[in-house]
């Protein structure tokens, strides 16, 4: 009895320690997780970082680290090796759990750590031939010693600091998802470069383009997509002459219509995710040095997509921000220039209607002929279940899909390759080596060179007075609207027949005007000898941008602070005065025409705490949606909207425009009637959803402005965060986008740099530097960068490297 | 009051350098050599972690200014950081009260009567 009663208590113990040291479910190991000693306690940062000796053996030299009183590093090397393995170093020592989770999401691997519930996820990364570029890009660097010598520096260091690792060191997210950390290596450098082309040059929208064009007939694709609004403002001046021809391209006799209407999955980009930059020459500045401004808009996250740094070492001195696992500075500025991207909307990804021989999938068609696939098998490790092998076939195009038709369920799959080109070998690694240490406007173009993806524009200022802005990137060189629609892929001229010339890429030197700029809109005029594409983001931001810098004069850095922070919505001052002029007021309550008053009095600023913004954007949302949603909800087929700018266009000057009409009643709407239901909608929505009148109507919390956790714990991201801006403005915060980095650089005899993003230094929830600058950021501040020429006699603490 | 003394110490001892379960050690040996009744046993063993474990994260929650017990207290969807000190004092003292009444049964003598406070 009484040993039966010992066991059953021993064997409760066991249990209970067994239970307690496992994860159930999403729920941490708890014993593990709650221990004081090494759970998630041991992350809590309890006095302030001192500074440190370190003795690792990989540097070849002494190396400095200086910590600023943000905890920026400064780090001073003696050569470039010890200079990126440092850089890695610290980065993993602030953002490790960042730099893996980017990785293994980009090489889909999700499922390996979470579990199956990200097997779709992983399967969809495989399926895009994500690692398979990843591994084209290793090989490309393999080829390149010096690109692999600073990867490979790069790598060191951060595993010189995993392998110093104990387990109640690890970040805490480690713990939360009970898994270790791995060794890093060159090709995850590979797969976070490609994980940020997939961000950035990951779209298409070749099926819808292909429905449309079938549904809605050429007229209406001529109207919605092939005609530019008149206020459009290209990235190039328009008056750029080009001084050369175009290399041929040919063109098939007719357009290719695929066999059915089929989804490819979504690819659309969340508007928010674009950028703004610009430069202004010194004939306009109050320094007569030039002024570069750049803010990355981005899908916002804790710990931030960014990390300041300073590199130090002989022929490099340069700050600006990088991206956690590639070395180097993306963003930033030295002794002789300053650069700064955004992003280029071309079209560089593209699906092929695929015709198999049989169902093996050995062979295809093309040119004439079948042609043998190849094979890539994907082997993905669930945690918890057994490995799962997906084979996948690639044609000559890229890696083969294969997708069921949303109007025919029932009938045959049809079969997708993708060409993309996040497929293509790269060492942009180089272009940022380059840019590092460029010195000029020279050096700025022979880095550019190198890069291949995702495309941007390229800002650039240097102290000799020149600005400059190269629409840059690998192109294919397509015949007009190639590859906007689904391609034949069985006929040769739907391939990518070759690529625009570096030295043929759009771009501008010292232009007349002053100051060169980039927010996302088209890249050219008409002008322009070769076709990249048709999607680029409403012309509201760079217009904006654009009348604000020639009015300009006299420029100062915080001029263009405020410009970074412009509120100014060219859409409502374009599209609101006409929506006023159509509403029907003699249907509308006392409290509706207050509603309305306020809207009317409105000065078109997407300010914080004004009512107004909030309530035009439901207004015009509703108006957009009772205008086109009749017409395109009539198929199952997933179709291509018009753009935002171009329907408020055809809206102002065609009224009588058909698609007004609500095709599902007898009666003939008109656009006076539309735009009054819509408004009554707007406001009996708001009331419901957000209770009349409350502090929930201010467009700084109607925006939804939450700054998440990158893996999405709660309690890790930072919530209604109250700030002005729209995706129209120059100042693009908005639900969970917007700028990433806000970076002005003033050159001249002793360059000055002002930058914030909205995150912290440190990627460690339980240190007060995790979220230390999103006040400043949301309230429109900057820091002065602290960029050292020598190692600085006043630091907040040090880590020296023997 | 000598058992959960000596369980504290030995447990903060292991602690810092074996993994986590090492807490459920000094229970064993001590209720076994203690030989305290089964409640008593159970009450003194959960007593001794609840306060070890209690007043380390106590201790952490203020050095830290409750940044890091806040967030995982909204992870947790437990309201109060508080009561995360709480919970983790109530982990620790549930394994070391299960230890000690596992080391005082199988002392084998459970009708001797002796008094620990």
């Amino acid at each position: 009895m009484h040993l039966i009663k010992s066991g059953l208590s021993l064997l409760l113990l066991l249990v209970l320690i067994v239970v307690l040291n496992t994860k159930i479910g999403s729920i941490p190991p708890l014993g593990k997780f709650f221990d004081p000693d090494a759970g998630f306690w041991a992350n809590a940062e309890t006095t302030a970082p001192e500074s440190e000796e370190l003795n690792l053996e990989g540097t070849r030299d002494k190396v400095s680290v200086f910590y600023d009183e943000r905890r920026v590093p400064h780090i001073f090397a003696e050569n470039d090796y010890d200079l990126y393995y440092t850089q890695g170093y610290i980065t993993a020592k602030d953002r490790l759990f960042q730099m893996e989770v980017q990785t293994y999401d980009a090489s889909g691997r999700l499922a390996e750590i979470i579990g199956p519930d990200l097997l779709e996820r992983d399967l969809e990364t495989r399926r895009l031939g994500m690692p398979y570029g990843a591994d084209k890009a290793l090989e490309a660097m393999k080829n390149d010693p010096e690109a692999m010598s600073l990867v490979q520096a790069y790598a060191n260091g951060v595993n010189a600091y995993i392998s110093s690792l104990s387990a109640d060191e690890y970040p805490i997210e480690y713990k939360i998802l009970d898994f270790k950390p791995e060794e890093w290596t060159p090709l995850k450098t590979a797969h976070l470069l490609k994980a940020m082309t997939k961000t950035l040059a990951g779209r298409n929208d070749d099926m819808r383009m292909s429905n449309t064009l079938k549904y809605f007939g050429e007229d209406f694709v001529e109207t919605f997509f092939n005609i530019s609004p008149k206020l459009t403002d290209p990235i190039i001046p328009a008056t750029r002459v080009w001084d050369f021809k175009a290399i041929p391209v040919q063109k098939p006799d007719s357009l290719f219509v695929p066999t059915s209407t089929q989804d490819l999955g979504e690819f659309e980009r969340p508007e928010g995710i674009g950028s703004n930059n610009w430069a202004v020459s010194g004939s306009k500045t109050e320094s007569g040095f030039p002024i570069l401004a750049n803010d990355p808009h981005l899908s916002l996250t804790l710990p931030s997509i960014w990390y300041e740094v300073q590199l130090h070492a002989p022929g490099i001195n340069t700050y600006g921000v990088s991206l956690q696992g590639v070395p180097g500075v993306i963003i930033g500025f030295n002794e002789h220039v300053a650069w700064g991207v955004t992003n280029v909307a071309s079209d560089v990804m593209d699906w092929y209607e695929v015709k198999f021989k049989d169902s093996s999938k050995r062979e295809y068609w093309h040119d004439g002929k079948w042609k043998p696939t190849t094979t890539r098998i994907e082997e993905i490790k669930i945690r918890g279940q057994e490995t799962l092998l997906d084979t996948v076939f690639y044609t000559h195009h890229g890696p083969v899909t294969e997708k069921y038709s949303r109007v025919n369920p029932e009938s045959e799959p049809s079969y997708y390759a993708l060409r993309w080109i996040a497929h293509e070998p790269s060492t942009d690694v180089n272009t940022f080596y380059g840019l590092n240490r460029a010195k000029n406007y020279d050096d700025y173009v022979e880095a550019l060179s190198h890069y291949v993806a995702p495309a941007q524009n390229f800002v650039f200022a240097s102290n000799e007075g020149d600005i400059a802005l190269w629409v840059n990137g690998k192109f294919p060189n397509k015949w007009k609207y190639q590859g906007r629609t689904v391609s034949d892929g069985t006929d040769p001229l739907y391939d990518w027949q070759g690529w625009i010339p570096h030295e043929h890429n759009p771009h501008v030197k010292n232009p007349k005007r002053g100051f060169v700029s980039s927010a996302n809109q088209p890249s050219v005029a008409p002008s322009y000898p070769y076709y990249m594409g048709d999607d680029y983001a409403p012309f509201e931001r760079g217009r904006r941008i654009n009348d604000r810098l020639r009015e300009m004069e006299n420029i100062t850095a915080q001029d263009m602070q405020h410009l970074q922070l412009d509120n100014y919505s060219y859409h409502a001052a374009t599209i609101l005065p006409e929506m006023l002029g159509w509403i029907d007021r003699d249907g509308l309550s006392e409290s509706e025409l207050e509603k309305l008053k306020l809207v009317e009095e409105w000065n078109y600023f997407n300010d914080a705490e004004k009512l107004a913004p909030s309530i035009f954007r439901v207004w015009w949302s509703k108006l957009y949606d009772n205008i086109l949603d009749d017409e395109f909800e009539s198929t199952k087929a997933s179709l291509r909207y018009p753009a935002r700018d171009r329907l408020t266009e055809i809206l102002k000057y065609d009224a009588g425009f058909e698609f007004i009409d609500d095709i599902n009643t007898e009666k003939v709407e008109t656009l006076n009637e539309l735009v009054t239901t819509s408004f009554n909608q707007t406001l009996s929505t708001m009331r419901t959803v957000l209770g009349d009148g409350t502090e929930e109507w201010q467009w700084g919390y109607y925006a939804e402005n939450d700054i998440d956790h990158l893996a999405s714990i709660p309690g890790f991201g930072r919530e209604r965060v109250f700030t002005g801006g729209g995706r129209e403005s120059v100042n693009a915060t908005r639900g969970g986008n917007g700028p990433s980095w806000r970076m002005i650089v003033e050159l001249g005899p002793e360059v000055k740099g002002y930058g914030v993003y909205p995150g912290g230094a440190s990627g460690n929830p339980g240190s007060p530097d995790y979220d230390s600058m999103v006040e400043t950021w949301r309230t429109g501040g900057f820091f002065e960068l602290k960029f050292m020429k020598e190692k600085p006699t006043n630091y907040l603490y040090k880590i020296e490297i023997n | 009051m000598l058992l959960t003394a000596l369980i504290i110490l030995f447990s903060f001892l292991l602690n810092f350098f074996l993994p986590w379960w090492s807490i459920a050690l000094p229970g064993l040996v001590f209720g076994y050599f203690f030989k305290p009744k089964a409640f008593a046993a159970f009450g003194w063993g959960f007593l001794a972690l609840f306060l070890l474990w209690g007043a380390q994260a106590l201790y952490i929650h203020f050095a830290n200014d409750g940044i890091l017990s806040t967030r995982i207290a909204e992870m947790l969807q437990v309201g109060s950081p508080l009561l995360v000190v709480l919970i983790t004092g109530v982990i620790g003292g549930l394994v070391s009260a299960l230890a000690t009444l596992t080391g005082a049964l199988f002392a084998n003598k459970p009708q001797r009567r002796r008094s620990f406070s």
